[in-house]
């Protein structure tokens, strides 16, 4: 990725068709080009970068927003009030583009680009819920993620972000029956028929509460008999205001927070998290640091294709295989906590390195389990994937094409199940993933078999990465000297001149005042593209965190690919897609 | 063949156990009545629409075939009690009414009456997809 | 005195049934968690022995609750009907010499029609209860039903054809050479899946279909109308093994043991081989078992006849 030569090229290709002066680049951090556009013209300008440029920015990578009211540095940007944000992805270019435009608070509206992107519909969505901004000619602008009932719009910044600030919680009768009101699907709101010529349809609320929804998902279907005939998910049950939390807490006090946003993943969220952390910071961690955090992430992403397998062979009626695969997580977990000493959130990454460095005897811990698991891994490929039964359920079940996936954001093993080799730990080597061989599994069919059969696959590759780190662990500090990570490390002198003990105390006591700007760290997560876009305004908090999760737009695609299917389908595919609800909701 | 009364007995003892089980729990069960008991469960979502609706035709179709075939088998079973007494001729007789229920079968089968819906939407394609995009 | 003998006979025969279904929890149980890498009940008596009992209190004590929005008689009926006639399958099955409530000359076929009526209690259970997860699996029972029901009865006349009658002790006596395990295989085959699936128990547990229809049929029901599904399931199972005993295996026949010892031992044997079915196996679709009971089933059942009664007559 050269830069600078991307940012002129395409910066004149957009100058050139909507006007030198509409278009106006900004410097930011990460290094991704970065364009304030006008609001108007912005459903033209992501039109175009979708299907008028040469190698053209095929996926809405993420669509969200900004209350820039309360901000202090802003320097060289141009005035606004709330700010939309559009990343776009390009696979020719291996390059986001981010664009921007400025909306004053008077005059909230912009024109909607779902029909640019269908999948910007959820997107478009969150940011009305979270700041109240209208995108005109929205199919369905309704609340997602917070409860129909729901007064303001949380993520603006003069909307409380504690409990304490609202007054005490209380749920009358009165008031629960007007939330489970509002709660109730009326198919007349989206379009749909209560009953064709010669059948009535039957609306089933699959969830909140239900097995098979792994999380507190709804879906709400409309039948024919047990064919479906269309569906829509709820969610937003899960919701507990990652973002906003990101807003109060500091840098280094947030990291526990991104434990719990894909909670299987782990520490993979920490590293997310902190990519975006460490390039606002300019920090490089020590090799050592890099590699230890490789291992673990690699680790936890085995971790999270167990339990995937288990649960998606029990959701197809597999009823043991699950025991199996959690009892393989189980050991995983045990060297996951001699190394972080916690199991399931081990909060262990830090600002420039790792909290500790690695116990005695882990090593051969890591290598009894790199020895372990293939047998095992095998015993279940020939009880789940090459089971008659299995291959019936899933075959041909729930199929998309890259060309889908690609307009729909899906990323992760889902697209690489449909035969497209794209994995940000290859084509933008994020850490020392470069250093690593291994290899990307593919499929061809795209469908609940595919999906599973490319993640089986993923835990060898992910025990090959593990091995390498194993044999060639650097030595060396499993933490970056610089003042900025955190909790710093105490320097020689530390305790001698008063200069130096004060700036120690700061930075373990406020913890790190982040130098102003903006950036995206995004990572191969263990279920897609994870991606945290961090805004600094130059303090021990940040101004926005957004995070982008995989598993959003993937439950987004789901009416896609269960219409005309039965009920019994739904389930296999909900469970080969691999989401977690916190991973939805965040 | 033995005396039948002992099935009347059977089944006596039979009705009054899940009559016994059926009001022992009655009397015994706790009971309480929330705001939400007296609705079905459905996710823990107020339900809408009724469970009583017109479903698909399909099922009667299928339910059809059914009757009919079950119907044929119960002649089948009759042949088959007593195949040794009948003989060969019996047997010819079987295997022509056989031929038409499997041509019948056939019919059913090729006209795809057989077939479930959402099969085209499960159909596998050799789709091999660009690597490059 | 013959009278005292039947009544005795009657109520040893549902007795042991009974506990028999009960005990069976406690090994289904124990034997899964075997297969699984856990331990199953193992805290209530030795070995657990006691949580079939201990359940069985729970479940009295439990809400016995009637939705208000159910048609409330038949949502009684139901559960009522599963164990009504699953247990009186039994009053024809031959369990040794002597041992046996009454011989009927259509015994095979009461068994078969006892069968056929129990999967009202299921549509029945799914229909009443106004539920429309409970509507789903009273329809999947439906068309369940109707896939494996037309060739279950005819996977069995090959046997009935060359024991000539549907006497079920005249079947095992026509066994003392060869068990019609051997020369019915086919049959064999097609009753085992069959059984399986009128027991709807995992793979062919579609109609309740845990993970996606939370129990399908029996959604609303608790207490002790759900512990009598559950219990109707269990000597489903108990059936189902001791018919294929009686009808492939030559029933009590075997050397050395006692009749009834042999008998029980292919009766446990399958019981267990259906409780690793279901430790091993994933669930098939609903319209997959219909296809596959129409287009395989019941062909390869009529074909299997067709060749039986041929060499049968050759061998005449």
């Amino acid at each position: 990725m050269s830069t600078a030569v991307a940012n002129t090229t395409i910066l004149s290709e957009l100058q050139d068709k909507f006007g030198a002066g509409s278009i106006v680049p900004q410097e930011t951090r990460d290094h991704i080009p970065t364009f304030w556009a006008p609001r108007d013209q912005i459903h033209d300008i992501v039109r175009h970068l979708k299907s008028g440029v040469p190698s053209p920015y095929k996926m809405l990578y993420d669509l969200t927003a900004i209350d820039e009211r309360v901000r202090t540095h802003r320097d060289g940007e141009p005035g606004s009030d709330f700010t939309l944000i559009y990343h776009l992805l390009s696979f020719e270019r291996n390059e986001y583009i981010r664009i921007k435009a400025a909306l004053k608070s008077d005059d909230l509206h912009v024109k909607t680009i779902t029909n640019v992107w269908p999948s910007a519909n959820w997107y478009e969505r969150e940011v009305w819920d979270m700041f109240g901004i209208v995108f005109d000619g929205h199919p369905h602008l309704a609340r997602i993620l917070m409860p129909r009932t729901w007064v303001g719009h949380p993520l603006r910044k003069d909307h409380p972000a504690r409990a304490t600030e609202m007054g005490p919680f209380r749920l009358p009768d009165q008031k629960q029956d007007e939330e489970q009101e509002a709660l109730r699907f009326r198919p007349e709101e989206w379009g749909m028929k209560r009953s064709s010529e010669d059948t009535d349809f039957i609306f089933l609320n699959i969830g909140p509460q239900h097995p098979g929804t792994h999380g507190v998902l709804r879906i709400v279907l409309q039948l024919d008999g047990e064919e479906i005939v269309d569906c829509v998910p709820e969610i937003g049950f899960h919701h507990r205001g990652a973002e906003k939390m990101g807003e109060r807490q500091s840098w280094h006090t947030y990291i526990p927070y991104t434990d719990r946003i894909d909670y299987l993943g782990g520490v993979m969220n920490n590293l997310a998290y902190l990519t975006a952390v460490e390039k606002l910071a300019g920090i490089e961690p020590p090799p050592r640091a890099q590699v230890i955090r490789v291992m673990l992430s690699e680790l936890f992403r085995i971790i999270s294709h167990l339990v995937w397998y288990g649960t998606f062979a029990q959701d197809v009626g597999q009823l043991s295989p699950v025991f199996y695969t959690f009892n393989d997580r189980e050991r995983a977990f045990g060297i996951i906590e001699a190394i972080c000493g916690a199991r399931m959130h081990p909060n262990w990454f830090r600002i420039g390195g790792v909290a500790q460095d690695l116990p005695q005897g882990w090593d051969s811990m890591i290598r009894d389990f790199i020895k372990y698991l293939p047998p095992r891994l095998i015993e279940y490929d020939k009880e789940i994937m090459r089971n008659r039964i299995f291959k019936a359920r899933t075959q041909g079940v729930g199929a998309y094409s890259a060309e889908e996936c690609i307009e729909w954001g899906v990323t992760g093993p889902n697209l690489r199940a449909c035969g497209f080799e794209w994995d940000f730990r290859k084509k933008q080597p994020y850490s020392v993933y470069d250093q690593f061989q291994f290899d990307i599994p593919t499929a061809q069919h795209g469908d609940c078999y595919d999906r599973a059969a490319v993640r089986v696959e993923e835990m060898r590759q992910s025990l090959r990465i593990i091995e390498q780190c194993v044999n060639n662990m650097p030595a060396g500090s499993y933490k970056s000297l610089q003042p900025l990570s955190a909790p710093p490390l105490k320097p020689d002198n530390t305790m001698h001149d008063i200069e130096t003990l004060i700036t120690h105390f700061l930075g373990v006591s406020w913890g790190p005042v982040i130098p102003p700007g903006e950036a995206l760290g995004a990572i191969e997560a263990t279920k897609g593209n994870n991606g945290y876009y961090l805004i600094s305004d130059g303090s021990t908090v940040s101004y926005r965190t957004r995070i982008r999760t995989p598993s959003f737009p993937h439950m987004q695609t789901l009416p896609n690919l269960c219409r005309g299917l039965m009920v019994s389908d739904l389930l296999a595919i909900l469970g080969s897609i691999d989401f977690v609800l916190a991973d939805i909701d965040r | 063949m033995d005396a039948v009364w002992p099935i009347g007995l059977y089944f006596v003892l039979v009705v009054l156990l899940i009559g016994a089980m059926l009001v022992g729990s009655y009397v015994l069960g706790q009971r309480h009545d929330d705001r939400a008991t007296g609705s079905p469960y459905e996710g823990g979502i107020v339900s809408e629409g009724s469970a009583r609706v017109r479903f698909s035709a399909r099922y009667y179709l299928i339910a059809m075939f059914f009757v009919v075939f079950d119907l044929e088998a119960v002649f089948i079973f009759s042949w088959a009690v007593a195949a040794k007494e009948v003989g060969w001729p019996g047997y010819w007789e079987i295997v022509i009414f056989i031929g038409v229920l499997v041509a019948t079968l056939a019919y059913l089968w090729r006209l795809g009456a057989l077939d479930w819906s959402g099969e085209p939407r499960r159909r596998r394609e050799g789709k091999a997809m660009p690597q490059k995009l | 005195m013959e009278i005292v003998i039947h009544i005795v006979t009657v109520l040893v025969v549902l007795f042991v049934v009974l506990n028999i279904a009960a005990g069976l929890i406690w090994v289904e149980r124990r034997l899964l968690a075997l297969w699984q890498d856990r331990y199953g009940p193992n805290r209530v008596g030795p070995l657990g022995l006691m949580q079939v009992a201990a359940d069985t209190i729970k479940l009295f004590f439990k809400e016995d609750w009637v939705p208000p929005f159910a048609d409330k008689g038949v949502f009684i009926l139901a559960p009522a009907i599963v164990m009504l006639t699953v247990l009186m399958s039994f009053t024809v099955l031959p369990f040794a010499p002597g041992m046996q409530i009454t011989d009927l000359n259509i015994g095979l076929l009461f068994v078969l029609a006892m069968s056929s009526l129990g999967v009202y209690s299921v549509v029945l259970g799914g229909w009443s209860s106004d539920n429309k997860y409970s509507l789903l699996g009273g329809l999947r029972a439906a068309a369940q039903m109707l896939g494996y029901e037309v060739f279950m009865g005819l996977a069995l006349m090959g046997v009935v054809l060359m024991a000539g009658s549907f006497s079920l002790r005249a079947i095992v006596d026509a066994q003392s050479k060869m068990w019609f395990i051997v020369p019915q295989f086919v049959g064999f085959v097609l009753f085992l899946i069959a059984g399986a699936a009128e027991m709807r128990r995992l793979p062919f547990d579609i109609p309740e279909a845990e993970s996606e229809l939370v129990a399908g049929f029996h959604s609303e029901y608790s207490g002790m109308k759900f512990g009598m599904f559950f219990v109707g399931e269990y000597v489903g199972v108990v059936l189902i093994s001791a018919l294929i005993s009686i009808l492939f295996l030559g029933g009590w026949h075997g050397p050395l043991l006692p009749p009834i010892v042999w008998f029980l031992i292919k009766m446990f044997a399958f019981i267990a081989f259906f409780i690793l079915l279901r430790a091993g196996l994933p669930r098939p679709r609903f319209d997959q078992l219909m296809s596959w009971g129409w287009k395989i089933m019941l062909p390869l059942a009529l074909a299997n006849l067709l060749v039986t009664g041929a060499i049968v007559l050759a061998v005449k």
